[in-house]
């Protein structure tokens, strides 16, 4: 899930110009369960800006439950056919959703004015309903067939892929003492399944060009290519 | 000179440290910058003064000026490269550099992160890791960048990295060393260590890779400086005795207190490993002391 966090208020309403007509567009999907742009979240942001002065044309979070925003065709219809009025009333789209989804209602409404309302922190586990954690940076590089399922990338502070620094004290990060070392976690987690030997090998440097912007995929039943500034890399799922 | 030819003769390998000054050397050549000034009192002590690399990630003149100057003025330097702030493109030139500048001793290293120093809002670079940093000087020696470009005028440097003893798990640190020996690591400087059971454990651990190990040092200013360390500096460990000793003098007798406690832990330790790296913070006229109380010529 993309974990996303709204932005202040303050800061929300500082960039909505005087007069300009707003309508507010959440996401069922990541945002409800971050509570940062769900239907509740939603309707609460256009009272919130309405309090403050602004002009709300309407607002939704196009449902049901568990979709996202940023599927294309379906956030198109819900804003062009179903909210057809109150979005050609508007100036602009307030967004309570990850970056793609801000991208989605661009696309969606034919290159309308966008204002983002969150910060899209991270691609996170939803570990309980109160508590999304990441553990996985979207590097494109893959290598934690090496180390358990655990990805120093992201549980390394400095992302490092042949082991640990000399800073952990007490199986805690040199960064932030609250944090434990990364690389304690892997190396404990394959002491217990028995399988010490995967650390052994050299892990050469990333792949960075992997992990350069922007990246897309097309995908079909049958394969899918990965496209980057490092190539395409198309991949079947039959043989 | 290179410290592996030292190496290969049998020396027990003394070195000390500085840390480059925050702020650019004077264009007045008469002028020495603090670090200089503080290498000076090593000079006929040490074999060689490591220079830091934006220590602690606090931005200072780069080391490798520093490491010049050094060179200029006689002592051997051991650049300090770290990965903190370079990519593969500019730790290769930076390599290049150094090396096209007459330096024949690298330390590489990870580095501090950017959260402990003074630019936290900095991006973090860490393109790749100490391992595959060495792997990558490696193969500047052999004439390939690496992309796998051939090179001309292949650089030939000591190739020194460091290892933390007081590791725990410390398996998974020697696992780490061994992969940077096979990297291409040539000696190793260990992080500071202060208790000699702990020290031995890690010997008797890593003394089949047959790589010169030198005992890291740090110095005990003051009972505040050690519980800082304690507090602050991660991988590091003093234990309270030595704390209590180094309280139990007066301020003004410091300084041979403190030759005195490294000095007897030297002397402890010396006939398990390959020479002593002495990181005096500042404090680079007690070295001479500590050498005598270690009974090192």
């Amino acid at each position: 899930m993309h974990a996303t966090i709204q932005k202040p208020i303050g800061e929300i309403v500082k960039h909505i110009q005087p007069n300009e007509k707003v309508f507010v567009v959440g996401c069922n999907n990541c945002a409800w369960k971050c509570y940062s742009g769900g239907d509740d979240e939603t309707e609460m942001m256009a009272k919130r800006l309405s309090d403050r002065g602004i002009e709300v044309t309407g607002y939704t979070a196009p449902g049901p439950k568990g979709m996202s925003l940023c599927k294309l065709d379906h956030t198109r219809k819900v804003l062009m056919e179903e909210h057809e009025e109150e979005v050609k009333n508007a100036d602009s789209f307030l967004i309570l959703g990850c970056g793609q989804g801000v991208h989605t209602v661009i696309d969606a409404t034919d290159g309308g004015m966008v204002h983002p309302g969150c910060d899209t922190v991270f691609g996170g586990e939803t570990v309980s309903d109160t508590h999304i954690e990441e553990f996985c940076s979207l590097c494109g590089d893959c290598i934690i067939e090496y180390t358990g399922g655990l990805c120093p990338m992201t549980l390394c502070a400095k992302q490092l892929l042949n082991g640990p620094c000399g800073g952990a004290e007490d199986g805690h990060c040199e960064v932030d003492p609250e944090r434990p070392c990364g690389w304690i976690l892997i190396y404990e987690r394959l002491k217990k399944l028995g399988r010490l030997e995967l650390l052994d090998p050299y892990q050469p440097p990333k792949k960075n060009s992997k992990w350069s912007r922007p990246r897309s995929l097309e995908v079909s039943p049958t394969e899918a290519t990965f496209c980057s500034i490092g190539g395409k890399v198309t991949v079947s799922n039959q043989d | 000179m290179k410290l592996t030819t030292l190496f290969e003769k049998g020396e027990f390998v003394i070195t000390g440290e500085v840390g480059p000054i925050k702020g650019a050397i004077h264009r007045d050549k008469s002028i020495e910058p603090s670090c200089a000034i503080e290498a000076l009192h090593l000079n006929q002590h040490v074999h060689a003064v490591n220079v830091t690399d934006n220590q602690s990630a606090v931005m200072r003149l780069g080391s490798l000026a520093a490491s010049v100057r050094l060179k200029t003025n006689g002592i051997e330097p051991v650049y300090q490269l770290t990965c903190r702030d370079r990519n593969r493109l500019a730790l290769q030139s930076d390599l290049l550099t150094a090396y096209s500048l007459g330096i024949d001793n690298v330390l590489l290293l990870t580095g501090d992160h950017i959260q402990l120093g003074d630019h936290k809002e900095a991006k973090p670079v860490f393109d790749l890791d100490s391992v595959q940093l060495i792997d990558m000087a490696k193969g500047l020696k052999r004439g390939y960048d690496i992309s796998g470009s051939r090179i001309e005028n292949y650089l030939d440097m000591a190739f020194g990295a460091v290892v933390n003893p007081n590791s725990d798990p410390l398996e998974l640190q020697i696992m780490k060393m061994k992969k940077k020996i096979e990297a291409g690591a040539q000696f190793f400087q260990t992080q500071a260590v202060y208790d000699v059971k702990v020290f031995e454990k890690f010997i008797k651990k890593v003394e089949k890779f047959n790589c010169p190990i030198q005992v890291g040092i740090v110095i005990l200013k003051s009972p505040q400086m050690a519980r800082f360390m304690n507090k602050n500096v991660s991988g590091v460990h003093v234990p309270e005795e030595l704390i209590d000793e180094i309280g139990s003098v007066a301020k003004e007798d410091r300084r041979k207190k403190s030759a005195e406690i490294a000095g007897r832990f030297v002397k402890e330790v010396k006939s398990m490993c390959q020479g002593v790296h002495i990181m005096p913070l500042g404090w680079t006229d007690v070295v001479p002391d500590i050498l005598e109380h270690a009974q090192i010529n």
